[in-house]
């Protein structure tokens, strides 16, 4: 009868790893300037995701000395579970893009939408990780076992955070706040043409009193490449109207000659230290960050 | 701001209006004829006020009331 039940070390196991794993889920689920998942219900969603996606990690290692390898093949399934989060947070957003100030785009959703299937991984790989960790040290005190399994669970969360922390515009650029102008019903910010859709008396009045507006200057030639994408220049614009609100008017034009690009808008707050901490904390999308040690790589002797 | 000049246009003109009756050629968006630039004026920020638009003024004198 007994043998139908885990053993003590198991349960340790699996308690541990699950533990360990959801913990790193929730070390990287932060209400952070972004405000995503800044709902209480998009936190349970998360917690309860990763609990499972840790439990799935946790379990892999007994299943494998119980000779039952059919049992691993579940992982597939749980792959395929972070796929529908993915989807799921992509069609969330999506709906959500007509109620939001600005656009979000969808290169910013797509790429938030994966940064949510990556960081369930993060659960999976370090339960698994810790429980590997605890199996292979598999000593008689049972916390000594637990310890090494939380150790390496925290180096693996520490290494996979290091891993998927992307970067920001202001580690490609330099943002300065600028002068908004407008002349008639033309809107000018440091002598770039942005919008003449200021046709009436309260328009240019509000923007001439209230406007803002920031430039970003990229530091090498290249990162245009990255900053005059529009879904970049969407994403930025995004964080600032989030951040800040929007009273009237959001804009983003880009300079053809010196690449330089611009963002104004009237914000409800007028912060400009916030306004430039959010165009700098922006992230830069996956899908427009160009490697250029990739470009030149000549793996098949291509001449 | 709208999508780039390659992208597919997300706006829409609501109303044009002018004082020049000989600018007025047809198409989908209202068309209206002010008798003096105050008029023209009011008109414009009296439809953008109630469709929830922007007004542009052109360097010809008219308006155009949009949606972007």
């Amino acid at each position: 009868m007994n043998t139908e039940f885990l053993s003590q070390q198991n349960i340790v196991l699996i308690t541990t790893a699950v533990i360990t794993g959801t913990s790193a889920r929730l070390l990287v689920l932060k209400q952070d300037y972004r405000q995503y998942p800044s709902y209480p219900n998009g936190y349970l969603i998360h917690i309860v995701t990763a609990i499972i996606a840790a439990f799935l990690g946790a379990v892999a290692i007994p299943a494998l000395l119980t000779k039952n390898f059919v049992a691993v093949t579940f992982l597939s399934l749980a792959i395929q579970q972070f796929r529908d989060i993915r989807k799921m947070e992509r069609d969330s957003l999506k709906d959500l893009e007509n109620t939001e100030y600005t656009y979000r785009g969808n290169a910013y959703i797509d790429g938030i939408a994966k940064t949510f299937e990556s960081r369930n991984y993060f659960a999976l790989v370090v339960s698994f990780l810790t429980a590997l960790t605890i199996q292979l040290l598999n000593y008689k005190i049972i916390w000594v076992n637990v310890v090494s399994g939380v150790i390496a669970g925290a180096i693996s969360t520490y290494l996979l955070k290091r891993f998927s922390k992307g970067k920001t515009i202001g580690d490609i650029a330099d943002v300065e706040m600028a002068e908004v102008q407008v002349k008639g019903s033309e809107l000018y910010v440091n002598d770039i043409y942005v919008s003449n859709l200021l046709g009436s008396e309260n328009a240019s009045k509000m923007y001439q009193e209230e406007g803002i507006a920031a430039i970003i200057y990229p530091r090498e030639e290249h990162f245009r490449i990255t900053l005059d994408n529009f879904g970049q220049r969407q994403a930025a614009l995004f964080e600032t109207t989030r951040a800040m609100g929007v009273k009237r008017y959001s804009f983003t034009r880009k300079d053809y000659k010196q690449g330089r690009v611009v963002i104004t808008l009237v914000p409800i707050i007028k912060d400009t230290d916030a306004f430039i901490e959010a165009i700098k904390k922006t992230p830069l999308l996956e899908n427009v960050k160009k490697s250029h040690s990739v470009m030149e790589t000549n793996l098949i002797g291509r001449e | 701001m709208g999508r780039e000049a390659t992208m597919k246009p997300d706006y829409e003109i609501l109303a044009y209006i002018t004082m020049n009756s000989k600018r007025v050629l047809g198409g989908k968006a209202q068309a209206l004829l002010a008798k003096n630039e105050e008029e023209q004026r009011i008109i414009a920020q009296d439809i953008a006020k109630a469709l929830k638009a922007d007004t542009v003024k052109l360097k010809c004198g008219d308006y155009m009331v949009i949606r972007v």
